[in-house]
């Protein structure tokens, strides 16, 4: 078989596998893009939650600067809570704007259309 | 001459960084100087890179920009009055990434929406393919300067033992190495159960590779092997036990494990996307196909069709010549030499 027949063979063999009964559907983690952001997934991520067992150190045997950094987070939880509640503040507030004239433009599309 | 590389990011595996380190080799050979610099240097990278504000170019010096992310400390490298010399090696969609690392989407978005500006302030522009320099309007190309010396001789027999499927590349969501997982475990229970998977890659976060590793267990257990940092001999010997390269990937600028593996003669099994097609000429198995089944039918005639392997590997020979280091090396000094 030349290269230039290989992908024809290869379609008629799954056919004739998928008609004996072969080659079910897998689940499992499926990546999927994403190009159009909703409200309600950007809804989501504005509440900012850091995770502090991301923390980490690249460096060879950096373990014991991850555990220092991740100590170094830990005393300053109480800033860091500051910072996250006043960021998560304004997206949710820009996001409710953005969700209201969503709302808005919809309301008149309907009223130019009726 | 003095020829400056600037970097938006350095690191001990990435190919852009590789990239700059065997130009820095040549520049040395044509006995030029010069210094590279990066905005982020990743530790492990040692001091083959100093940081941005080391750059210090004489009036007639050139500076090659690398661009391959969002690099905003970059910009200030713009308005410098030396020769600028721009070279693509594309920047990953964002879509494929908000999901899973916002960090890195919104730097692929910025990226993305920052090179056409950093294009149009450079003096020459060009990409390592030819997918790459037509994104920016450009039909200059300097290819990846592709070395084999790492990966020894090109095999001399067949590897013995259970079909082996390998792919190269970070573990990243756009390298589809989810895919990847999915089609060996259609493999092994569709006509051939020994079939094993080796992912060999960076992850791009510790818990994507956890999560890939709980869908391996879960569809392929014991048969998906995720290595890591390897050598170049450790590399090598991962191409010869291959039985066959298999890259599902979504977007690739340019794809150097291809050419590795043609170097090796390895039969290749890809799917036709960015700068793959250009770089694999007629030497892989081309397959855009959604349907996996298809996929794997594919893969099972590449490692059940000896003449067919035969052909691939002659094929995959002419594309490394094509790739050869003097032609390549001589397009990149044209480039530079302007």
């Amino acid at each position: 078989m030349t290269p230039e027949e290989a992908l024809a063979a290869a379609r008629a063999r799954a056919v004739a596998a998928r008609e004996a009964g072969g080659y079910a559907d897998l689940g499992g983690l499926t990546i999927a893009p994403k190009d159009r952001i909703g409200t309600d997934q950007l809804m989501e991520w504005a509440v900012l939650e850091p995770d502090e067992s991301t923390m980490r150190s690249t460096r060879r045997l950096g373990l014991p600067i991850t555990y220092f950094k991740r100590a170094l987070l830990h005393v300053l939880r109480q800033y860091h809570g500051e910072l996250t509640a006043e960021q998560s503040r304004f997206n949710m507030h820009l996001l409710v704007h953005v969700a209201e004239l969503e709302d808005r433009i919809a309301r008149l599309e309907a009223e130019r259309d009726a | 001459m003095n020829v400056h590389q600037v970097l938006s990011g350095a690191g001990p595996h990435d190919a852009v960084s590789n990239q700059a380190r065997a130009f820095r080799m040549l520049f040395q050979a044509w006995g030029w100087g010069g210094a590279d610099v990066a905005a982020g240097i990743d530790p492990r990278v040692g001091r083959a890179f100093s940081p941005l504000a080391a750059l210090d170019p004489a009036p007639g010096d050139t500076l090659l920009i690398h661009y391959s992310a969002y690099a905003p400390r970059l910009r200030a490298v713009l308005e410098r009055p030396q020769r600028k010399v721009l070279l693509s090696h594309n920047v990953t969609p964002a879509r494929w990434f908000w999901d899973y690392e916002p960090r890195i989407a919104i730097q692929c978005a910025l990226g993305r929406q920052q090179l056409p500006e950093y294009a149009a302030r450079c003096d020459v522009v060009a990409g390592v393919s030819a997918f790459n320099a037509a994104e920016l309007g450009s039909d200059r190309v300097v290819p990846i300067l592709f070395d084999s010396a790492g990966l020894g001789a090109p095999r001399a027999a067949e590897p013995a033992g259970e079909p082996t499927l390998l792919f190269v590349g970070r573990l990243a969501p756009h390298k589809r190495q989810d895919e990847l997982i999915r089609l060996v475990a259609l493999l092994r229970r569709n006509g051939l159960p020994e079939a094993r998977l080796v992912l060999v890659g960076e992850p791009m976060k510790p818990w994507y590779l956890k999560e890939l590793q709980e869908l391996a267990t879960a569809l392929a257990p014991g048969a998906v092997t995720f290595r890591s940092g390897l050598t170049a001999e450790e590399l090598a010997a991962a191409y010869a036990e291959a039985s066959l390269v298999v890259c599902l990937s979504e977007h690739e600028g340019f794809c150097i494990p291809l050419l590795e593996a043609f170097h090796v003669g390895v039969p290749v099994v890809a799917r036709p996307v960015g700068g793959i097609p250009e770089v694999a000429g007629d030497a892989a198995l081309l397959v855009a196909d959604r349907d996996l089944a298809v996929v794997a039918e594919l893969c099972r005639v590449a490692l059940e069709d000896g003449p067919l392997r035969a052909t691939l590997r002659t094929r995959g020979a002419a594309r490394v010549a094509h790739y050869a280091r003097g032609p390549v090396a001589a397009q990149l000094r044209a480039l530079l030499e302007g």
